[in-house]
This record gives C-alpha cells, sequence and structure tokens, in this order.
C-alpha cells in the first residue's frame, strides 16, 4: 500500500503520454529502481582523460597548471594504444571475471569512461573509491603495459592523481568523477548536491528538460540523505520531484508550450495560477475591500510543487527566449514575487528559492566576484538554501544558453560532462524513471 | 474552475492602486517625451548610432542548436537569434516621490518584456537583454511616465544619490553631473552617457513633472506622503505571506485552509 494517496500522469520531454495513474512513490527514489541506477551509475562512473595523462607526462606539467616539472617526460603513446589500456584496466578492476566492470574507449582514445564494479564499492563506506581505484588502476596499468621504470612511475603518479595527497583532491589529475570529494560537502548528505549544472547540462547533451530533470533526481534524492525529505515533508519532495523534475502531469510542458511564442515570466505566473485554479489546487479564500482575492489550499506541498513547476517553466521561457543563462536568478526572485503577489500564497520552497535568488543574482553578474550559473550547484555557499527546487532550473536554463558566456559550460565542466553523457539512464534520466516508475506502480 | 482574472498587487491604498496599474501589462503606460533611437544609443553608450550589432555568438541559424524540445518551442528573442550581446541600462530611483521603487521595475519589467534580467539593488535597478532587445524596452522607460527626468537617473556607474536631498532645481544629486538643468528650457538635459563619457550634443529628456503630479503617480510609500503603516490591506497581505512561509517551514501538512 503506498503511504500517500497522490498519483500522477507521466509524461516525456515533448509532453507525449507516457502512462497514467502512476503512485507518486513509484517516482520516489527509495523504491523507483532507475533512480537507483542513476545514484549508483553516479558513484561507478569515472571519466579519464588519456590525452590529458599523455600530454602531462610529456611536459611534465603535472598538478596543475603552470605547475612544470623541468627534465622530467615521459612520452608514451597512450592515446594510441587505448584499446589496450582500456583491456588491462578493466582486467586491473574487475573483482570477478564477469562483473559489472566496464571501461569504453570515447573520441578515438582521448577519453575513458569507466565503470568500476559495484562490488568494490560495496566493500568500503565512501563513494570515492571510484575515482580512487581507477586512478591507482590506470598507474598500474600505464606501469605494467609501457615499461615505466621505478625512477619514472612517481611522474605516472602525478599524470593520474595531479597533486593530491598535497591537496584535499586531485588538483589537475586526469581522473574525474562527478562527486567532488566528501572534505568539500557543505553538510552530511550533500554529496549529491555538489555537481555543478555545466556537468548537468552536459551530460543530458543541452536538452533542457533531462537536465532539469537529472539535476532534480540528485537534488531530491539528496534531500532524502540529508534528512529533509522524511516525515511531515517526505510528500513535499516527492510532489516537487514529480511535478518539477520530472513533468508529471505534463504541467512543465504545457505552461512553457502556452508562452512559447510571446510570453513573458509573467505570463507564466499568470498560467500558473490558472492551471492550479482548474485543477482545484487553490480556490478564493476570501475578497478584500479593495476587490483583491486571496487564495487558498488545502494542500500546501501540492501547491508548491505546481509552483515549483511553474518556476521551471518560468526559467524556460525567460533563459530560453534570450537563451542566456543569466536570467535564471532574476527569475527566481520575481516568479516568487509575482506569484505570492497574485495569489496571497506563499512561493517555492515557502520564501526559500526568493532567497537563494537574490545571493545567486549578488554572486552570478559579477558584483561580488562568483561565475556563471555553469558553476553553481546545490552544495555552493550561495545556492544551497533551497532544498532541491532552485538548481533544476538552473541546469535547464545553462542548457538553454546559445553561448553568452566567457567560461562556457564545456570549459567548466571539462571532460566529464561530455563523457558521462555516453551514459544513457543519465543522459535521458526522464524516460528511465518513468519506465522504472511504471514497471513497479502495482508493488508501491 | 471559478472565474479568474490577473490582479498583479494587493492594497487598498492610491500607491497600491499605482504599483498594479504599472505592472498590469495591460495599462499602456502615458508617453511623455520622444527620445530618438540614435540618443538612446548615445546615451546607453554600448555603440555608435549606426553601428553594427556585435554579437557574442553566431546566429542561432549558423550555430545549429542542440536537440532540444523546449528549444524547438521557444521562440528566441530577435536579439538572441542574431546573436547580440547582453547588454544593460540602469536606473536609480530617488526615493522623493520617483515614480518607480527598484521593486517596482522588476515586478514590472518581469510582467511586460520578454527575455529580460532584471536585479534590484537599494541604489540601481540594471535591466539586462540582447543589445536590439534592450534599445525596444529601454525607449518604454525612458519615454513614459515612469521617467521623471530630475528623480530618475540613467546611471551606469556611480549611481549614488537615490537618498540624497534634491538640489536648488529639484534634480536627484549625480556626482558625474551626467544631466543638468537648462533653467532656459525648463528642461533637464543629459550632458553625459549613464557611464559619465561626455557625449558630442546633449540630449533633453524634457521637463520635470510638478511635484503634485509625482505624489499622486509614485509607486512608492513615504511616511510624509501615503504611509504604508496606513494601507492596512497591504500590511495584513505581507504578514499573510510572512506567516505561510514561516509554519509552512515547521510543517506543510499543518497549513490548511489558511
Amino acid at each position: 500500500m503506498p503511504k500517500y494517496p497522490d498519483k500522477v500522469n507521466l509524461y516525456d520531454d515533448r509532453g507525449k503520454l507516457f502512462e497514467t495513474n502512476v503512485p507518486v512513490e513509484a517516482l520516489s527514489p527509495l523504491k523507483n529502481t532507475a533512480i537507483q541506477k542513476i545514484i549508483a551509475y553516479v558513484k561507478q562512473c569515472v571519466a579519464v582523460n588519456l590525452e590529458g595523462v599523455e600530454k602531462a607526462l610529456a611536459t611534465g606539467e603535472v598538478g596543475g597548471k603552470w605547475c612544470i616539472i623541468r627534465g622530467r617526460s615521459l612520452k608514451l603513446d597512450l592515446v594510441k594504444n587505448a584499446g589496450s589500456v582500456a583491456d588491462s584496466l578493466k582486467k586491473c578492476l574487475q573483482v570477478d571475471p564477469d562483473d559489472d566492470t566496464e571501461v569504453k574507449v570515447l573520441k578515438g582514445g582521448k577519453h575513458l569512461l569507466v565503470k568500476v564494479p559495484a562490488k568494490r564499492l560495496n566493500a568500503g563506506v565512501e563513494y570515492t573509491t571510484g575515482a580512487t581505484a581507477v586512478a591507482a588502476a590506470l598507474c598500474c596499468t600505464i606501469i605494467e603495459n609501457f615499461n615505466v621504470n621505478i625512477w619514472d612511475a612517481d611522474l605516472v603518479h602525478a599524470a593520474v592523481w595531479g597533486r593530491y595527497p598535497q591537496t584535499m583532491e586531485m588538483l589537475g589529475g586526469n581522473v574525474s568523477s562527478l562527486l567532488a570529494v566528501p572534505q568539500q560537502n557543505e553538510g552530511m548528505g550533500y554529496a549529491l548536491r555538489n555537481i555543478p549544472c555545466a556537468h548537468i547540462a552536459l551530460i543530458a547533451k543541452k536538452n533542457a528538460m533531462n537536465a532539469a530533470a537529472l539535476s532534480s533526481i540528485l537534488e531530491q534524492t539528496a534531500m532524502f540523505e540529508m534528512g529533509d525529505a522524511i516525515g511531515s515533508f517526505e510528500r513535499f519532495h516527492l510532489l516537487g520531484l514529480a511535478y518539477q523534475g520530472l513533468n508529471a502531469d505534463n504541467i512543465v510542458y504545457d505552461l512553457v508550450k502556452e508562452n512559447a511564442k510571446t510570453g513573458t515570466l509573467g505570463d507564466v505566473v499568470i498560467s500558473t495560477v490558472k492551471r492550479a485554479l482548474s485543477d482545484g489546487v487553490i480556490k478564493p479564500l476570501k475578497k478584500t475591500p479593495s476587490g483583491y482575492t486571496l487564495y487558498t489550499t488545502s494542500d500546501l506541498n501540492k501547491w508548491n510543487a505546481y509552483a515549483a513547476a511553474g518556476l521551471l517553466a518560468g526559467t524556460m521561457i525567460t533563459c530560453g527566449a534570450a537563451r542566456s543563462m543569466q536570467h535564471a536568478p532574476s527569475v527566481f526572485i520575481y516568479f516568487n514575487d509575482l506569484l505570492e503577489r497574485e495569489t496571497g500564497l506563499p512561493g517555492v520552497d515557502f520564501g526559500r528559492v526568493t532567497g537563494t535568488g537574490v545571493e545567486m543574482s549578488f554572486f552570478s553578474h559579477s558584483i561580488y566576484g562568483g561565475g556563471n550559473p555553469a558553476v553553481f550547484h546545490g552544495n555552493h555557499i550561495v545556492t544551497r538554501h533551497s532544498k532541491g527546487f532552485t538548481i533544476p532550473c538552473v541546469a535547464a536554463a545553462v542548457a538553454l544558453d546559445a553561448g553568452t558566456t566567457i567560461y562556457t559550460p564545456e570549459r567548466i565542466s571539462g571532460v566529464v560532462g561530455e563523457v558521462l553523457s555516453e551514459v544513457p539512464e543519465l543522459r535521458e534520466s526522464l524516460r528511465y524513471v518513468n519506465e522504472a516508475a511504471v514497471s513497479i506502480k502495482g508493488g508501491v | 474552475m471559478v472565474e479568474y482574472k490577473p490582479q498583479y498587487y494587493p492594497g487598498g491604498s492610491n500607491v497600491a492602486a499605482n504599483r498594479r496599474k504599472y505592472i498590469d501589462p495591460n495599462y499602456k503606460l502615458r508617453k511623455l517625451r520622444t527620445i530618438s533611437d540614435d540618443d538612446l544609443v548615445r546615451l546607453m553608450g554600448h555603440r555608435v548610432p549606426g553601428e553594427a550589432y556585435k554579437s557574442v555568438h553566431p546566429p542561432l541559424e549558423e550555430l545549429g542548436e542542440p536537440t532540444c524540445p523546449i528549444r524547438e518551442i521557444v521562440e528566441p528573442t530577435p536579439g538572441a537569434k542574431a546573436g547580440d550581446r547582453i547588454r544593460y541600462i540602469q536606473f536609480t530611483d530617488s526615493v522623493y516621490f520617483a515614480p518607480l521603487t527598484p521593486y517596482m521595475r522588476a515586478w514590472m519589467g518581469h510582467m511586460r518584456y520578454r527575455g529580460v534580467d532584471i536585479g534590484v539593488l537599494s541604489g540601481r535597478v540594471p535591466l539586462e537583454a540582447r543589445e536590439r532587445d534592450l534599445e525596444k524596452v529601454a525607449k518604454e522607460l525612458v519615454e513614459t511616465e515612469i521617467f521623471d527626468p530630475a528623480r530618475v537617473g540613467i546611471r551606469g556607474a556611480t549611481v549614488h544619490g537615490h537618498a540624497l536631498r534634491l538640489d536648488e532645481n529639484g534634480l536627484m544629486f549625480d556626482a558625474l553631473r551626467r544631466f543638468q538643468y537648462d533653467k532656459n528650457k525648463g528642461e533637464v538635459v543629459y550632458v553625459k552617457d549613464q557611464v559619465g563619457v561626455p557625449l558630442d550634443r546633449p540630449i533633453y529628456v524634457g521637463k520635470p513633472t510638478p511635484e503634485e503630479e509625482l505624489r499622486k503617480i509614485t509607486s512608492q510609500f513615504r511616511v510624509d506622503g501615503e504611509a504604508f503603516r496606513n494601507d492596512k490591506e497591504l500590511i495584513e497581505f505581507v504578514q499573510r505571506i510572512h506567516m505561510l512561509r514561516t509554519e509552512a517551514g515547521f510543517d506543510p501538512n499543518k497549513v490548511k485552509d489558511l
């Protein structure tokens, strides 16, 4: 028996009906097998920049930019021999001969996508196993396959691991995971939130619906890990994930379509209120002397989910029309301001998105340094405050940018986003999560 | 479904009614002056009049957009289509009964204009957009009733002055002296562009609006004008939002039919 009575209709990223009457809990990270697979892949999948290793060895530039060890160099044809490197790496990482280890050669050998076997992660408590196992195995592989001697082995280590362990993370290394090292997480359960929107947009190949979906999955799953999505707040987050991130009842797509040609952010606010009214989520409470109607709701969680869907649609209209990511924080503040003034009901995440927008505006418009929206994530000091409702919109905004920033998402993401876009469950998360929800809907 | 008509802003005062009026995109802002396209371009100072728009990326058609269902349906603005740079116009609104407050610029701008990025600070409000889109929006912002030549400043930098006393001619303080009062004509004239670079010829922006008129059209609450505390309906509205946000933070399930 499901804990909550809510049922939703599932749609794809183009507004096509996928399945009707699916319990919202079938989309819960605690039950949806595709979400669980996505989280597992985030831990297991690691990107290797083989070209980067080759270049670092050849030039002696290891451990970060301009950090060159003069007189040290090794000319190894790693890219040309990527196939044999991949085979050896796989053998080194495997726990059993037929386990789930995978090493895929990409871009003519320049990059490798490595999936570390689940058994290695299960044998430890930290998700860093993915990166450490690949880095260590890659060192062993290079040393063995290319007969590197004892005097040069340290250079291989530095080319692969970067400056670690002098630094906390693998600074200037050529092995990277989506997840940052635990020391860089702002608090308990923040790991899945510490993924810059640049990665998300590139993994989704700049499909804004899929970027928002993946971001929402990661953010809202983190809410369970952080201790937010439990008890009185579990349904709040489940509905938020369903309606904002996963286009439940096609609200996001409908609102975008309705305003696609000429709509302003304000028009999306009005469309959102209309939709909430017609679906019976809100109703008039009373008229004030000036003639203004205050609205109320008997289901604040659902109102929040509708508002969150509207917020994403508003971002898609504003950033989509301008094909620019920088408009996102302004949307976060004024979508909510206008929505509150239109209805007399609290905005998304009960004011936390508005607050996040204020800070993010400040730090993304060169007023106080910071950076463009592509560097932001749910673990960022100025964007952590909304509980999973802001970052999916930032990811969508980054996906919709046509190239207005000096530091592009490609430049910020490096190889990680591009390499991990090869994983279908990460690239098209909406589809896989919908399929999994349908397969388990009777059992929740 | 119950009948729904957008209402834009609550409150029973004249100031609240003005706010509603300006936010409502169906209300056509009264045009008070004409600033030529070239003069507007010169005031903003991003390009020379007649100069082609510079671009930050190739036109979308040449660029080839990624496959995305949202890009396929969301029409880009003309500036985005062409790959224009993102530029700005920035205003300073005096606290002495200027037509708009900083927040009003954002509420109004997001209701009326598509694809704009508006930031609100205490003493300045930038509006950013693709360059050719910006020029259209800026035209309305400068030519209509929401721009008072004396108490609204077009200021890209050194914006200080919104909370300072007005000068002997009723003009807001401007450290860069971008605008002056022409006593002979009785008009305000810009002699420098928004960042303070001298203009090759002055740009007249019209006569200051009389104080009495400003008090009628302002969207600012002031104790020596219409005091916020006297608009009971609006105060109750703000308190309601505060209460709902707070109680929902404690337990959203308990906030029902309030």
